[in-house]
């Protein structure tokens, strides 16, 4: 339906972009540079993906 | 604990998706009934996660985080005896009535199915709750803010009742409705992470089961002595008073909560939502739950592996309700920090929300437009609908002082909230099951078990509380007290709404087709295939339900 699309669409770029600081900052920063923030940010960057596939 | 700059780009790309669901629901919210009741158009998957997160305030995440820590596995008994059974039993039997009545809110059922003064009962003493708890939310996010990041009382008041005002105010319930899918997701997603570290740090839960006394890492075994386990309390006391008065009171009767499942697209989505919902909430636990048993173990000598401890009070005793916060600073790094704290901070906003978007309702519908202004125009009441969402949150700031003010006024608005909420499910289990029961048997019940509930309490005294009256019967726990005061409440209730609906007057059959279920056609939905029927579905979930009991024995 068009709410889910919608809803589904908004909550994927969310945490594409939550997941896009995790990997940016343990990419570029020695503070973020631990385990658990690169594989958490993969792990939402691959939620919000799916969410953001489902609105297409 | 310091923020870095990723943290507080986390906090504020969560402030700013809120605002502009609010902002894109806007477009689409142009009658009353969009902005107070989503135009009953919301899909199933919507509901259901929407219906769990309105309950997955901060008193959840902190408070059963902080059970765990202080009760051990017993807590799973809030989940796994205090929620599913119930849950399940709304959407098979009580949601046909809700639904099919086509009533606009829980007080509404009440006046189609009985009469106005047991509606203006309801409607007033919900809207009370409702403000109450929508300000102690608010109150325990800025203090919590306050203690762990030292940021300024007042501001995070304002800020965040700011937030939560502006998208109630631009989409209504649908904008909350959305706004609470995206909070679960970030809770679910924000505090997994924290379970798998320090489930890794305590070496597993084998270790922790070796390592705990036995009374803490089992649900049943030693509930047959109530001076035996952590809890203080008897299975009999906890499966009547919890699993049944108190449980079906909260998820059945609440309008907060049954609020979800009444804007489903349709009765048989409408059915479905408790049901579907009453899955997330069954593992709801392993989020909530474990977190506080492996912060127990953790802090336990004979884990004694890492360096993390449940801090202390002023008085040296452990501070449970500080127990989550302090698991996420310890393992949290920079970043994964500003998740966790934008968890917490939604947990209380959708909480919050939740409160307002109800309270708009049921004051609009069952107050406003029920005893002052009937046959205005809908633009009237959409415009109503806004103007009391604004002094909803106005309120709930005023209550978040007060609450600021004095040390106890939590304790005994919960406590004034208990007594009026026990005998509930009484009123609506009887209106609902037996035809004969009346108007004035439905209101002097729900006066009976309100009073009986204030006199049990007055005559019993459980760590130095009740025994206002006279302290003749000690009990060894609080929760103990408040399943006895519950469990009181609902039997004087569902005595007296018999005793006087056989003395009085009962409608007659034909107002009370679809209110009734010997009076009203039994629908079995429209879903072909059986597994996605309520009956089955409940079915299915009872039964994993009852396995997760034996797992944890």
């Amino acid at each position: 339906s068009e709410k889910l699309n919608q809803l589904s669409f908004i909550i994927g770029v969310f945490f594409i972009l939550v997941a896009l600081v995790l990997l940016i900052g343990y990419a570029t920063t020695t503070t973020l540079k631990h385990g658990i923030n690169l594989y958490t940010g993969l792990a939402m960057m691959v939620f919000g993906l799916v969410m953001v596939k489902l609105k297409a | 604990m310091n923020l870095h700059f990723a943290d507080y780009l986390v906090i504020f790309i969560y402030f700013v998706f809120v605002v502009a669901v609010g902002v894109i629901i806007k477009k689409k919210i142009t009658s009353s009934n969009d902005f107070l009741n989503s135009n009953k158009s919301i899909p199933l998957w919507i509901t259901s996660l929407a219906f769990i997160s309105a309950n997955l305030g901060a008193q959840e995440v902190l408070g059963m985080v902080a059970s765990g820590a202080k009760y051990g596995i017993m807590t799973v008994h809030f989940y796994w005896v205090g929620a599913i059974f119930a849950m399940v039993f709304l959407g098979v039997f009580m949601m046909p009535f809700y639904y099919g009545s086509k009533a606009r809110s829980v007080p509404e059922y009440l006046f189609l199915r009985f009469d106005e003064k047991t509606r203006a009962l309801n409607a007033l003493t919900f809207a009370a709750m409702t403000i109450f708890s929508s300000g102690i939310s608010l109150y325990a996010l800025a203090k919590l803010l306050e203690v762990i990041l030292h940021w300024n009382f007042d501001l995070c008041i304002w800020i965040a009742a700011g937030i939560v005002m502006a998208y109630t105010l631009l989409g209504g319930l649908t904008s909350a409705v959305y706004n609470e899918v995206l909070q679960f997701f970030l809770i679910v997603l924000g505090l997994s992470p924290l379970v798998i570290v320090a489930l890794q740090d305590a070496g597993g839960w084998d270790t922790i089961r070796t390592n705990l006394e036995p009374q803490l890492t089992h649900a049943w075994k030693y509930m047959g002595d109530a001076d035996a386990n952590p809890m203080g309390i008897h299975f009999m006391s906890l499966i009547f008073g919890l699993g049944f008065v108190m449980s079906f009171g909260y998820w059945c009767t609440d309008f907060l909560v049954v609020q979800r499942a009444m804007i489903a697209k349709n009765m048989s989505a409408a059915q479905r939502t408790p049901i579907i919902a009453a899955i997330p909430k069954m593992f709801m636990p392993l989020i909530v739950v474990l977190p506080g048993v492996i912060a127990i173990a953790l802090t336990k000598s004979a884990l004694d592996s890492g360096d993390y401890r449940i801090p202390t009070d002023a008085a040296g005793g452990y501070d449970y309700t500080m127990t989550l916060p302090s698991l996420i600073a310890h393992y949290y790094p920079s970043g994964l920090l500003g998740v966790g704290i934008t968890a917490l901070i939604a947990s209380f906003m959708s909480g919050m929300a939740g409160n307002v978007t109800a309270f708009n309702a049921v004051f609009t519908y069952d107050i406003y437009q029920a005893y002052f202004f009937k046959n205005k125009s809908d633009k009237h009441y959409l415009n109503v609908g806004k103007l009391v969402t604004l002094f909803g949150i106005l309120f709930s700031i005023g209550t978040a002082y007060i609450a600021a003010s004095f040390n106890n006024i939590n304790d005994f608005l919960q406590l004034v909230f208990s007594f009026v909420n026990g005998p509930l499910f009484a009123t609506f289990l009887l209106g609902m099951f037996w035809k004969r029961t009346t108007g004035h048997g439905a209101f002097w019940g729900l006066v009976a078990g309100t009073l009986a509930a204030a006199i049990t309490h007055g005559l019993t005294i459980a760590e130095g509380k009740g025994g206002w009256i006279s302290p003749m019967y000690p009990i060894s726990s609080g929760m103990g007290q408040a399943f006895i005061v519950a469990s009181f409440s609902w039997i004087a209730n569902f005595f007296t709404t018999i005793a006087v609906s056989l003395v009085t007057k009962p409608k007659p059959d034909e107002e009370l087709r679809g209110l009734v279920y010997s009076l009203t056609e039994k629908v079995y939905g429209t879903e072909k295939r059986w597994y996605l029927k309520p009956a089955p579905l409940g079915i299915i979930l009872l039964i994993i339900t009852i396995l997760l009991n034996i797992i944890f024995f």
